[in-house]
């Protein structure tokens, strides 16, 4: 059977592992550039994340262990998020900004839903490759959150709207797909927080032991250091 | 330990042999300090001793420096590129691979990819040799196009660029590929025999003898091994009849790894006889043509076993009597000594002398890494350059000694002046004649410093001089530069005018009683590995004196008699439920491990409830206290290393070193979530938020967590998923695999030990449907962590969500279509070795295992049969065996499943190569290692869990189709990647969609805090077991 995948998961797909390969800096420079056109708050909330993603995942970090070779961990967008609130008010909309830039600076193309989600979109959208940020009507939202290849929702929503969502994706097939949810609109009290990036991205382990070739070179001279 | 000073006394040495042979395996990994406080005595100079070998040193060097023609042409090209340049290490690398990469393209790509990283004009006109301007820019073919000049080209970078872009990398790689053929010749004496004999006259006029070594690496096939023996036979042949008169006639080395593809401790039955027969062979020759054969020393693991082969030879008849059958022992070995000890009193008992070569050593780097990744506990070699050096001069005082010399015939490998110097003030000392020892040195380097000695002496210099193919240069090539072209090497300072001579001729002893401490600070042991915990350890399987006691603990639990009973543990009480379980042995079905109570749906329900009542306060203890047991929990794994081990065999069929892995494992996971939990748990964390207010949050338990864990690896992953649980302040209800309960049962009890409350921890062993369905059906479930088939995660997916309660984290490790991409710059021998392991150690019961090999097509003719040579060597067999590779799969569902797609892959596809089974593998569960050769990956389906690789050709220009191929498979768990591109090494790093990428080595055996592991896609859902985030993933973050 041929499973047709809806048009913006494509396009996303597409352009996921530029974004992607961006990395954070390379993504945050792009970002920023798109802050000045948002309110106050929503401004405040997106230049956040962004400084918080180069605080936390930028870095590849290399790990300890063996002498003679080389582990780092880094981090990587999961792929195509699609970004929703179900929830009005000014609130929700700062914290679907939140989102929205925290999914991206992640390294995710991200789709969005709605005249609010067009919105935002718009106001990005000039500054990102194309296809980095999508929109769709509230009409084919139900087609996206069905589609396989999405790699998870963020959404604000109440408790029961997640508890739906979260049936909705477990019974699809294909990889666990993350659904991200901020059931305190009020308080955003998960988007807000440090950690709440690390929803988005996925880390990746690179161990390079390319001995003969400076690992053991490396290694020899150690031996020899003085005290 | 003995008393080292003890070994001068001529009577030690009429000790009992079987006496002597216990001093040396104790000294494997003795504590550096305490040894080298016994051998400095032997090496120290009187004061008088020391201003004479000060002086003898002091004249030779600048004696060596007087001489135009001391600096060779290699010495000027490690002069100029020493390793602590990156240019130095890039061209080393060029060197290694590029003369074997069989197609241009590949070739082009390399240059381009080495030159376009160094700054390698900075150099090109430093040095006045020609050879090395003419290896750095390749001149010796196209000199007329690279005609420098830097005042008009600007800037160096610039220069290589033009350079590169200008003269193209087709016309560098033809004059690089002639400057290592000239670089060759400079180190290889020939390319047969004949031509090394004739190109060796000159020196052989001069004084000189030789050794000839046949170059190869090890072999890992049968054929290769048939190769090197027909190679060395020829080698004895050739020397045999060479007519020229000489009192010390040239003799032949010989590599053991080289003539037999198994010549490991594991193998010792084949070695004492299919590898003993190989060379008795050789010897029963070369006596008859009264060519003398030295064995080569190896890394320090095949010491022991290298020490029987030799005795069993030396003593078989076509050895006694002979005189010229000796062998190499390497000063950087702690035990050195006392393998020098017990061959004089070999060689004493049978009246036969034997020739014995002191080298300082060649594999210490490898030493140390091989032995930090194993957690040994120590090293065999001494970790400071000049604690090698005070060894080789105890020794050496040793075998220049009077009672020694009737024995030994010392041969003394050295390039170092002070060393060369020294010896020979010493043989004075001791009243040892030019008759009674031999220098030694390598084709190619030290001929200033021999030069002057035999000119002024009647000493025998022997020259070790590699013979064959340029190809086959290349590794040794680079170990000898590596060796010698770190700036500390004596060679690279000789040869420096610029180093002052007094800083060349400070003795041994002096230099390492003046620091601060005997072992070298920077270099720290396998247990101190991390700064902030230590490292599991693991013990020495090849090593007589580690490994014997210790397999004497394990098998105190493998007998049919000692038989666990288990049961489901709630509240800290065994609950006997009355369904009892037996757990059969997966390598014998007639054999059980013990009995378990499967828990009932009362049992889980209580176990539930309790853990829900436990949360409030196991969670408001300090996370440091959490922490705290999680180390006794490590510790009481160690104290226990022999039961677990049992259990690995018995309920899981893991061999001996799986064994030591999974329980390093177990340990490291508690001692690095641990050291975590104290980091990042204990205190809240003040943040700004984003309207610029002050916070402070704290990460928190969530509640009752279930871990569901699989049978591939029965005590690290069900450790480590209930420990990383437990220590952010979740309770826990654990599942074990219903396969491998047995030791889940005993972690549990351990870590009820180690100070987890026993309402807090509960253990409920059983199927899917009881125990499985209501632990992720119950709507107290917080949390779950599981590791299983990617079928099952969604499926439990799917349960958590129908409960009706706001979603919980779900975190799975899943299964994974793991690939590894070979380029043709890779090392055949290396990938091979690698792709062996990582299909099919385990019986391929990883998750990370290897499943299909993609290798360029220019070289699969080259590599395909090597793993069909190396599969062919591969034991499968009993898993408590160090003889056997390979063990059973889990039981008879597995092997059904496999056994299946082997059946229909030999139908769809080529057979490359299939192992044997023994005999008694009907009476358990094994699968033959198979490999197969498939047109694409496309041919896979989903995920085969046991020994089965699948191999695909692939064209360098479709590199990047390969990856989007594999990437499109949903799955993303680990990839291997073997080259010596690095821009394709990182082309495909940016591109592969996988959790864990390796990079020229095997991709299984993922470390705990160093190497975070788990995949993404299909694969799992992250965060990365043993790494930084794993725990936040079991939290919820708090504002305080």
């Amino acid at each position: 059977m041929t499973i047709v995948q809806p048009i913006q998961i494509q396009v996303a797909q597409k352009v996921f592992e530029a974004w992607d390969k961006l990395g954070v800096n390379g993504r945050a420079e792009k970002l920023q550039k798109a802050l000045n056109a948002f309110p106050n708050e929503q401004r405040k909330m997106a230049a956040w994340q962004i400084n918080n993603a180069k605080q936390s995942i930028a870095e590849t970090r290399v790990m300890p262990g063996p002498t003679g070779e080389r582990n780092e961990l880094s981090n990587q967008g999961r792929g195509v998020f699609l970004c929703m609130s179900f929830i009005e008010g000014d609130k929700a909309k700062v914290g679907l900004v939140g989102q929205i830039f925290a999914a991206l600076i992640a390294g995710n193309p991200v789709i969005t839903v709605g005249p609010i989600g067009q919105e935002i979109m718009d106001m990005i959208s000039s500054f990102v490759a194309e296809g980095v940020v999508q929109n769709i009507a509230e009409s084919a939202q139900d087609s996206l959150i069905e589609a396989n290849h999405l790699a998870g929702i963020a959404t604000l929503c109440d408790p029961m709207q997640a508890q739906q969502l979260s049936q909705r994706l477990a019974a699809k097939s294909g990889l666990i797909c993350q659904l991200v949810e901020e059931t305190d609109a009020e308080n955003l009290s998960v988007i807000a927080k440090p950690h709440y990036v690390l929803r988005f991205v996925t880390e990746r382990t690179v161990s390079n032991n390319t001995t003969a070739i400076g690992g053991n070179a490396t290694l020899l001279e150690l031996g020899s250091m003085n005290d | 330990m003995f008393k080292a000073i003890e070994v001068l006394q001529p009577n030690f040495i009429q000790r009992p042999l079987n006496e002597l042979w216990q001093l040396i395996s104790p000294l494997y990994n003795m504590d550096e300090e305490k040894w080298l406080n016994e051998l400095l005595p032997l090496a120290r100079p009187t004061e008088g001793e020391l201003e004479t070998q000060t002086n003898a040193a002091a004249n030779l060097i600048a004696e060596v420096r007087k001489d135009d023609d001391s600096m060779s042409m290699i010495d000027a090209l490690l002069l100029e590129y020493s390793l602590d340049t990156k240019e130095g290490i890039l061209l080393m690398c060029l060197a290694e691979a590029l003369m074997r990469v069989p197609d241009k393209e590949t070739a082009d790509a390399f240059i381009k990819d080495r030159l376009s990283v160094a700054d390698w004009a900075s150099h090109a006109k430093n040095s006045d040799s020609f050879f090395v301007n003419a290896s750095t820019w390749g001149l010796l073919l196209t000199g007329k196009i690279v005609t420098m000049d830097e005042k008009k080209d600007g800037t160096p970078a610039n220069l290589v660029n033009r350079m590169v872009n200008r003269v193209s990398e087709p016309v560098i790689r033809k004059a690089m590929n002639q400057a290592m053929k000239i670089m060759g010749h400079q180190f290889v004496l020939g390319r047969s025999i004949e031509e090394a004999l004739s190109r060796g006259k000159s020196y052989r006029d001069k004084g000189y003898t030789y050794s000839f070594d046949m170059l190869g690496e090890a072999a890992l096939t049968a054929a290769d091994a048939d190769k090197y023996l027909t190679s060395y036979m020829k080698a004895v042949e050739s020397v045999g009849k060479d007519t020229y008169s000489q009192k010390h006639r040239p003799t032949i080395s010989i590599k053991l790894s080289a003539l037999h593809p198994r010549y490991e401790v594991g193998c010792e039955e084949r070695v004492m006889t299919e590898l003993f027969d190989s060379v008795k062979g050789l010897i029963i020759k070369a006596r008859s043509l009264n060519v003398g054969i030295t064995i080569d020393a190896e890394e320090a693991d095949r010491l022991e076993l290298s020490l029987h082969l030799f005795e069993k030879l030396f003593r078989d008849e076509c050895t006694k009597g002979w005189g010229l059958f000796g062998l190499v022992v390497q000063a950087y070995s702690k035990r050195a000594l006392p393998v020098l000890v017990w061959l004089a009193a070999l060689s004493k008992e049978q009246g036969d002398r034997i020739p014995v070569r002191l080298v300082k050593g060649a594999y210490w780097d490898s030493e140390i890494k091989l032995c930090q990744q194993r957690g040994i506990n120590g090293y065999p070699v001494y970790t400071r350059k000049e604690s090698t050096d005070v060894s080789y001069l105890a020794c050496a005082h040793f075998l220049l000694s009077e009672h020694t010399r009737a024995n030994i015939f010392p041969q003394f490998a050295s390039h170092n002046a002070h060393t060369i110097a020294t010896i020979s003030c010493l043989a004075k000392q001791l009243g040892a004649t030019t008759q009674e020892f031999e220098f030694q040195r390598l084709h190619g380097m030290g001929d200033a410093l021999y030069n002057r000695l035999i000119k002024g002496s009647d000493i025998c210099v022997r020259i070790y001089a590699p013979v064959g193919s340029h190809k086959d240069l290349l590794p040794y090539l680079v170990r000898r530069l590596l060796e010698n072209g770190a700036n500390s090497s004596f060679v690279h300072r000789l040869i420096d005018a610029s180093y002052p001579i007094a800083d060349l001729i400070n003795h041994p002893v002096t230099t390492l009683e003046s620091r601060k401490s005997l072992a070298n600070p920077h270099i720290n042991l396998p247990a101190n590995l991390f700064d902030d915990r230590k490292n599991s350890f693991g013990p020495n399987i090849e090593i007589e004196s580690d490994w014997t006691p210790f397999k004497a603990k394990v098998d105190a639990f493998m007998g049919q008699d000692t038989q666990w009973r288990a049961f489901p543990i709630v509240g800290g009480e065994k609950v006997a439920t009355g369904q009892t379980h037996s757990i059969e042995s997966p390598y014998d079905h007639n054999q059980t491990a013990g009995q378990i109570d499967w828990a009932d749906a009362a049992t889980v329900t209580k176990a539930i409830d309790l853990a829900e009542a436990a949360f409030p306060a196991w969670s408001a203890r300090p996370a440091t206290e959490r922490a705290d047991c999680l180390d006794k929990m490590a510790d009481l794994m160690e104290e226990n290393y022999a039961e677990l081990m049992a259990l690995c065999h018995r309920e899981a069929g893991k061999t001996i070193q799986d064994s030591i892995d999974e329980v390093r494992e177990a340990v490291d996971f508690c001692r690095y979530y641990a050291q975590q939990a104290r980091s990042h748990f204990a205190n809240p964390t003040h943040y700004t938020d984003f309207l610029g207010n002050e916070k402070q949050a704290k990460l928190n338990g969530r509640g009752v967590f279930t871990c569901i864990s699989p049978w591939n690896f029965p005590l690290a992953i069900f450790t480590g998923q209930v420990v990383a649980a437990l220590v952010v302040g979740n309770t826990v209800v654990a599942k074990p695999a219903e396969q491998t309960s047995l030791i889940a049962f005993r972690a549990i009890e351990m870590l009820h030990q180690a100070g987890v409350p026993t309402d807090v921890l509960h253990l409920l062993p059983g199927d899917g449907a009881t125990v499985g369905a209501p632990l992720t059906s119950d709507k107290r479930i917080a949390g779950l962590a599981f590791t299983g088939s990617t079928g099952t995660a969604q499926l439990i997916n799917r349960t958590l969500a129908a409960r009706g309660v706001a979603p919980v984290p779900v975190i799975a490790e899943t299964g994974g279509q793991n690939a590894m991409l070979v380029d043709s710059t890779s090392l055949p021998e290396q990938v091979v070795r690698d792709a062996v392991r990582s299909a099919f150690a385990s019986a391929g019961q990883r998750c990370s295992a290897l499943r299909v090999l993609f290798v360029q097509a220019d070289i699969a003719d080259r590599v395909i049969p090597m793993i069909k040579g190396a599969m062919a060597e591969q034991s499968v067999g009993l898993p408590y065996l160090h003889s056997t590779d390979v063990g059973p799969v889990i039981d008879k569902k597995a092997q059904r499943m496999l056994l299946d797609h082997i059946e229909y892959m030999k139908a769809e596809s080529k057979l490359i190569a299939q192992t044997e089974l023994p005999d008694f593998a009907k009476n358990g569960t094994f699968v033959a290692p198979t490999a197969f050769e498939i047109a694409s990956i496309d041919q896979l389906t989903d995920e085969k869990f046991g020994p089965i690789l699948h191999v695909v050709r692939y064209k360098a220009r479709d590199l990047d189709k390969i990856i989007d191929t594999i990437n499109n498979s949903g799955f993303g768990l680990t990839m291997g990647v073997h080259s010596r591109n690095e821009t394709t090494c990182a082309r495909i790093a940016s591109r592969a969609r996988v959790g864990n990428l390796y990079i020229n080595r095997d991709q299984v055996g993922a470390v705990v805090g160093v190497q975070p592991f788990g995949g993404q896609g299909l694969s799992g859902t992250g965060p990365k077991a043993g790494g930084p985030h794993y725990l936040q993933r079991f939290a919820i973050e708090q504002d305080l």
